[in-house]
């Protein structure tokens, strides 16, 4: 960690992106238009899981208008990564770009592009499709029973995706002899999907030196880059993507989908430019959801409330694909080593294909399955033992030099300090001692969860962080990243300490983004990489240029440069006043000698940090109606250093919603005999919108800095989605004593929950 | 058949042809280059397409381009008057009512249309005249904030 204590950093400085935003100036790949530009519209199966016999384009492509229909039978075979970072164990190679099989209902069979979307939706129904139906499975259950039909032929075993991961630490069955008390419980998660608002688009054309360029909405420009060039034969100087702004991603956005290839290649076949927009539903159908999960969870407890043995399975449903099932599997399996401390572990964690809709990496990325799961059982332990259940978790809650889930010794006490600070907040064992309503329908009760999540995706994926930094002739340096606008004013965040570290104002800085041919290669904004990780690699880039301008200030001042420092734009001799040049003085031509060259190169590959939280929640249920109303949220975090507090604050209340919305209303449902998707769309799929959401009350700390992130910063945008969950159904339980252990809880399952309590009390 | 349609658009007189099932968001957009009204379903779920007509707040993927025929349509690209942020979207920069900027226009058109007809709104007021519009990236807290502080600012 470098300096503590700047001034730039740490303030909600205006975010640069806001103007263009405001205005309806700020470009998205959807706004892009070129001359002679085509549209393209996909085919998607009827039918769940299929052989193709027969497809057939003639009839559509004599549509006038229609320029080009793609098949199976004319676009490359190559088997490919439709996620990230390739290569790595996280991701799957599984996908070809049309297949002469379909998976899922809404897989696409072919792909149109004409001079309008109405024709090229015309041209769709004219393409004709003969499947050949194969037996098709819905459930992790059904995949995996004997018989079940074999989706890829590139699986592990059966429909199982990779060998499943198992983690071992101590003794558990020692462990379980010398429990006091023994819960085992299991727990089912639903499918929630990102709902970004902006749907996939991309645009691309190709010049005439055979160059593709893509505008594209992604988190991960350089993985698309890398996976069309890869699919399509080409050299990586053959194609560019471009990204100006994008519409939310939420994680989903790191995948490439169908469309990217196939308006790819329909702009090669036509040689004109070609957009191609899902539409919601198609972004529903053709999305990455949150992966369904089960989880069998079972602890061992000393009466005073010691944890001496965790037990888990997991089974991820993975859908019709791999893309990040390996990835969210481990991770979230894996975490379930700690946020509890517990010397003996054994924990199993396995992926499945079934013939659902593709999960993918959503927010929260497998944690918040597993600790849903974890947080509830800590809540029902500490019921069992007689014990407050926020003095429970802090009884065991990992501090310093606790072996993470990455198996790196955890830096400082983070989660205790939120627990701590949370419940002092609320006055929490007051609350615990207050009057319970009995009158009326409405039983408020409280509730708290936990999470920790790492910054970054180390060691799974052995990431960089990259920036250079340039000195321009006036005093002002840019900044170039390849870190994605995602929105949540990254780039702002790292103009930031780019300032601080350089000694110039905010404004000084410009950042330029977006375009692979320009900035330095950049994994993609996911994993709560950016802050951290290119936040540092920008510390070290504008650190090198500083080293150049105070070397080239000392000779212009005849001293040495480590007597110079740079503040507000002035390089100033240490301890003597009056001997100072400005930073334009230094940097700009003299007499004939133009201009100095100062670039610096920033990379750096971290080791893992963690940030923390606690969510403490109050709920209001209707025993009426059986209505769930969230009542208010004091979300603590601990983040190591807050680079803008505005900014973070939006994540976390941001997070929050969608916690809500997938522990409440939020899942993407599907008919259970044909796969059929039930709820594409906003009118069915129920998000929680501005009456629903209550107060947040958003609680920073810095208290548990990390020595890898630029000031100590630690990242936030995984953190606030995971523990607001089982903060919510612990509330839930503490209102009208019914424990839920799945989630999306509704209001028919309450009810039906307290007939059965009434049933089994009479 | 195509039909012609004279309308105006941020307070510029505006002519076209267009055909008579296109939408008014197809047309902002395509037609007049006015890519600041985003479409997030294009079937009145999401709100992100709202624009003002004749200053009533409508959903521009529900509503053709041919009945905005005569009137006034306001897009968010008309709401800074000349050069100067208004104070909604000055309010939207302060209280960072916003991350990805997507539903943005929306809202900052939804609320105008709120403030014109009700200058002091309550915090609830605000969420129920807002309720129709879909945000997902930080969790309305800053939009209501946003919304007060500039309903507070044009009063003053
Ligand atoms: S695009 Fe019009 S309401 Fe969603």
């Amino acid at each position: 960690m470098s300096r503590v204590g700047s001034s730039i950093v740490g303030t909600s400085v205006k975010r640069t992106d806001v103007i263009g935003k405001v205005t309806g100036t700020a470009r998205y790949a959807g706004d892009v238009k070129l001359a002679g530009m085509l549209h393209g519209k996909m085919k998607r199966s009827t039918i769940a899981h299929a052989n193709i016999r027969r497809i057939d384009a003639s009839r559509a492509l004599a549509l006038p208008g229609v320029k080009a229909v793609l098949t199976h039978e004319n676009v490359p075979r190559v088997l490919h990564y439709g996620a990230p970072h390739p290569r790595s164990i996280s991701v799957t190679c599984d996908q070809y770009i049309l297949d002469r099989k379909v998976r899922y209902w809404g897989e696409g069979v072919a792909a149109v592009a004409a001079t309008s979307e109405e024709i090229a939706e015309e041209a769709l129904d004219l393409i004709e499709v003969e499947y050949e139906p194969l037996p098709a499975v819905f459930t992790v259950e059904a995949a995996q029973a004997p018989g079940a039909p074999q989706i890829h032929e590139t699986a592990y075993a059966g429909n199982v995706l990779f060998k499943p991961v198992v983690v071992t630490r101590g003794d558990v069955a020692q462990g379980f002899a010398e429990a006091d008390l023994v819960i085992e419980g299991e727990y089912e998660t639903g499918r929630p999907t990102p709902a970004y608002m902006e749907p996939n688009v991309c645009v691309c054309q190709w010049d005439n030196t055979g160059k593709l360029t893509v505008w594209v909405s992604t988190q991960a420009a350089f993985m698309v880059r890398g996976i069309l060039a890869e699919v399509l034969g080409l050299p990586l100087t053959r194609v560019r993507v471009l990204v100006d702004h994008m519409g939310g991603g939420f994680g989903a956005k790191q995948d490439l989908f169908q469309h990217e290839f196939l308006c790819a290649l329909l702009a090669k076949e036509t040689r004109h430019p070609v957009r191609m927009e899902y539409t919601r539903g198609e972004t529903f159908v053709g999305g990455r959801s949150r992966h369904p999960c089960k989880i069998w969870l079972k602890q061992g407890f000393k009466r005073d409330g010691t944890i001496v043995a965790r037990e888990a399975r997991t089974v991820f449903d993975s859908g019709a694909y791999g893309s990040h099932g390996p990835g969210v599997t481990i991770v979230g399996t894996t975490a379930l080593t700690s946020l509890y401390r517990c010397e003996n572990v054994r924990l199993e964690g396995r992926c499945v294909y079934t013939n659902a809709p593709i999960a993918g990496a959503f927010r929260g990325y497998g944690v918040v399955q597993t600790y849903y799961a974890l947080d509830i059982q800590m809540d029902e332990a500490a019921e069992r033992l007689g014990m407050d259940p926020v003095e429970l978790k802090l009884k065991n809650a990992v501090r310093e030099g606790d072996m993470a889930p990455s198996d790196h010794p955890l830096v400082g006490h983070g989660l205790e300090d939120c627990i701590r600070r949370g419940a002092a907040e609320v006055g929490w064992a007051a609350l615990r001692q207050r009057p319970r309503e009995q009158a009326g329908t409405l039983r408020r009760g409280w509730g708290m969860g936990c999470e920790m999540h790492g910054s970054s995706a180390y060691p799974g994926i052995k990431e960089q962080g990259n920036a250079i930094v340039k000195m321009n002739e006036d005093g002002t340096a840019v900044l170039l990243t390849g870190a994605a606008g995602l929105g949540t004013g990254a780039h702002t965040a790292l103009a930031q300490i780019v300032a601080e570290e350089l000694g110039l104002a905010f404004d000084a800085v410009s950042v330029v983004h977006g375009d692979t041919d320009i900035v330095p290669w950049d994994i993609g904004a996911f994993a709560s990489h950016t802050t951290f990780m290119v936040g540092r690699a920008a510390q070290m880039a504008a650190a090198e240029v500083k080293r150049q301008l105070l070397q080239r200030a000392g000779e212009q001042l005849e001293v040495a440069a480590e007597d110079l420092e740079v503040r507000d734009g002035v390089i100033a001799v240490r301890g003597v006043a009056g001997r100072r040049i400005t930073v334009r003085e230094c940097m700009g031509p003299k007499l004939g000698i133009p201009a100095a060259n100062l670039v610096g190169n920033g990379t750096y590959t971290p080791t893992k940090s963690y940030s923390f939280a606690a969510h403490f929640v109050e709920v209001q249920v209707d025993i009426a109606t059986g209505q769930i109303d969230v009542l208010q949220v004091i979300p603590v975090h601990e983040v190591g250093k807050v680079v803008h507090p505005i900014a973070a604050a939006g994540q976390i209340e941001g997070g929050i919603q969608q916690g809500i919305g997938h522990t409440l209303t939020e899942d993407y449902v599907i008919d259970p005999a044909t796969g059929r998707s039930l709820n594409a769309g906003f009118v069915d799929y129920k998000m929680p919108l501005s009456l629903d959401m209550p107060p947040i009350r958003t609680i920073l700390l810095e208290t548990a800095p990390d020595p890898g992130g630029p000031y100590g910063a630690k990242g936030i945008g995984e953190d606030p989605i995971i523990a607001i969950g089982p903060a919510i159904a612990n509330a839930v339980h503490d209102a009208i004593g019914v424990r839920f252990r799945h989630f999306p809880i509704t209001p028919e399952q309450v009810l039906a929950a307290l007939k059965e309590k009434a049933g089994a009390a009479a | 058949m195509p039909v012609e349609i004279a309308l105006t658009v941020n307070g510029v007189p505006v002519r076209a042809v267009v055909e008579p099932r296109q939408s008014l968001a197809d047309f902002l957009r395509e037609d007049l280059a006015l890519t600041g009204t985003h479409l997030g379903c294009e079937h009145g779920a999401c709100g992100a397409c709202t624009v003002l007509v004749d200053g009533a707040a409508v959903r521009s993927c529900l509503v053709f381009a041919v009945q905005a025929d005569g009137g006034e349509v306001v897009t968010v690209e008309g709401l800074a008057q000349g050069g100067a942020l208004s104070p909604l979207q000055r309010a939207f920069r302060a209280h960072h009512a916003l991350q990805c900027g997507f539903c943005t226009p929306g809202f900052l058109v939804a609320a105008t249309a709120l403030l014109a007809e009700n200058p002091d709104p309550t915090a609830d007021e605000v969420r129920a005249a807002l309720s129709g519009q879909i945000f997902r990236c930080t969790g309305y807290v800053g939009i209501v904030e946003a919304v007060l502080a500039a309903a507070k600012a044009e009063r003053a």
